[in-house]
């Protein structure tokens, strides 16, 4: 297949995001986050159609034409929806239980799926002040599976040890240009996959914490054609690349 | 009586020291024409609650106008960090007050409810109630349970932009309406910036907000702008552009006339 199509750390991303979303499931993604904003509608159009769509713009299962490079807060991802559910309808589903995957970022993340967009160095007096974790002190552990991304994977960003823990809870997994991580014994992520381009080896090298291979551990399967067909349906204008700079 | 003002008037109403809160999420229909008059009428120790910032804090943060600000989130989503709210925060110049998005709603809903604190369900792991003090720890008085409880944020004004407005202060928002209509319920007064004014008679639409809520309405065209106002206009990516690589220059350029 690699002969037909050429294939980015960002589809392998994206597809990665839209495998684990399953069926039914109610979904949220907030501030910058292009790669999950098509990630959702991906899985929407292949296995779960009946996943529902939520997001800061307030509306049910919008089907955007198109995605901004610059904002996934936008009005834009009101269109093609049929009901109104304010962002404080959202944090209110996940408060009650009832909000099933939520996609997070972090500036740093640790072994045990924690985050930090709060600051490096002291909170009180920090070297970077860095733009605070949006919903995820709230969301983090009350949603039912956070999915974390970032679209670097290094030491500086997978560290031992957090500046400051933003937040804390319910990570599922963690997809990064490299591989993905799933939780696993004693709360601990686990390296769960690789991309076809990477290694074990790779992934140690950039990684701050220890690395246990999950018990499913596996080369992560070929996107398909029609996965691949589907996703540049999708995102025309390639806004899941914006977040690689 | 008309509520209706220019922004001169309404800005002047807004003193030293107050605590604002902004309408609108990152760069979406945000008050920027506010925040420029804010600027040019050298407005100072200022205080903003928003959930998701962007333009509006970091303008406010280069021009030295604020002391601290309680948020979830400042920053340009893929363009970026807000870089003169970081440097700000980085010289101890502004507080950052950080709030998950959630928690900055739940504290504006205790002053909706005419209360002085709200549970919220989260926050477990996370180091901010201890950092931040904002969120504390209490045993609930029925269950025994172990519940966060966030302190009241009641802003002095709120200053929200909208598309539509009357002379009354009834005023529609076209598109998402974030977190404005709980911003609005919970300040002790609002001024509403509108694309548009129509007389009380004329309206199509059903206004969310009741002009009883509304004090002054300020004719604003673009008034969000290089902001989106959905469905007028979207984000001006070359004006934002044109911010982020030179902020001073884009600030004396705007400072300089107002366009309302």
């Amino acid at each position: 297949m690699s002969n037909v199509i050429t294939v980015e750390p960002a589809d392998y991303m994206t597809v990665a995001m839209a495998r684990i979303i399953q069926d039914g499931e109610r979904i949220f993604h907030g501030v910058a986050s292009p790669i999950p904003a098509v990630a959702i509608q991906l899985a929407k159009k292949l296995h779960a159609k009946n996943a529902v769509y939520l997001s800061i713009a307030g509306y049910v299962d919008a089907v955007p034409s198109q995605f901004s490079h610059t904002s996934t807060a936008g009005a834009h991802l009101g269109e093609g929806a049929v009901s109104e559910f304010l962002l404080s309808d959202i944090f209110d589903l996940s408060a009650r239980g009832e909000l099933d995957v939520a996609f997070l970022g972090g500036a740093q993340i640790d072994q045990y799926g924690r985050i930090n967009l709060s600051a490096i160095g002291s909170f009180a007096n920090p070297k970077v002040r860095l733009p605070g974790g949006a919903g995820s002190a709230a969301l983090l552990p009350t949603v039912k599976r956070a999915i974390l991304w970032k679209t670097t994977h290094d030491k500086r960003s997978f560290v031992d040890k957090l500046d400051v823990i933003t937040a804390a809870g319910n990570t599922a997994y963690v997809i990064t240009p490299l591989a993905i991580f799933k939780r696993g014994n004693q709360g601990k992520l686990q390296l769960y996959s690789i991309f076809p381009y990477s290694s074990f080896d790779e992934v140690v090298e950039h990684t701050g914490f220890p690395i246990e291979k999950h018990d499913h551990f596996h080369k992560f399967h070929p996107i398909t054609e029609q996965e691949f067909t589907i996703l540049q349906e999708i995102d025309k204008n390639n806004t899941r690349f914006s977040e690689f700079r | 009586m008309s509520k209706l003002s220019s922004i001169q008037d309404a800005v002047q109403s807004i003193e030293n020291g107050a605590l604002l809160a902004l309408g609108g999420n990152a760069l979406h229909r945000s008050p920027i024409a506010f925040v420029l008059e804010l600027i040019r009428q050298e407005k100072k120790d200022l205080s903003l609650i928003k959930t998701a910032g962007a333009l509006d804090v970091d303008l406010l943060a280069l021009s030295k106008s604020i002391r601290s600000v309680y948020a979830g989130y400042i920053g340009f989503e893929m363009l970026g960090l807000a870089q003169n709210y970081r440097k700000g925060v980085q010289n101890g110049e502004i507080t950052v007050y950080e709030h998950a998005c959630a928690s900055v709603i739940a504290a504006l809903r205790a002053s909706i409810y005419g209360v002085s604190f709200q549970p919220i369900n989260g926050f477990d792991g996370s180091s901010l109630p201890e950092l931040t003090g904002l969120i504390k720890w209490i045993s609930c008085p029925f269950t025994n349970k172990k519940t966060a409880v966030v302190a009241a944020l009641k802003p002095d004004v709120t200053i929200i932009h909208t598309n539509i407005a009357d002379e009354k202060g009834n005023a529609y928002i076209d598109g998402s309406v974030y977190e404005d209509l709980i911003m609005v319920k919970a300040a002790r007064r609002t001024i509403i910036t509108t694309e548009k004014v129509i007389s009380s008679t004329e309206w199509k639409e059903k206004p969310q907000i009741p002009g009883f809520l509304v004090e002054r309405v300020v004719h604003a065209e673009k008034g969000a702008a290089p902001g989106s106002c959905a469905p007028l206009y979207t984000i001006d990516d070359h004006e934002v552009h044109s911010y982020l690589k030179n902020p001073k220059k884009y600030l004396e350029r705007k400072v300089a006339v107002s366009h309302v």
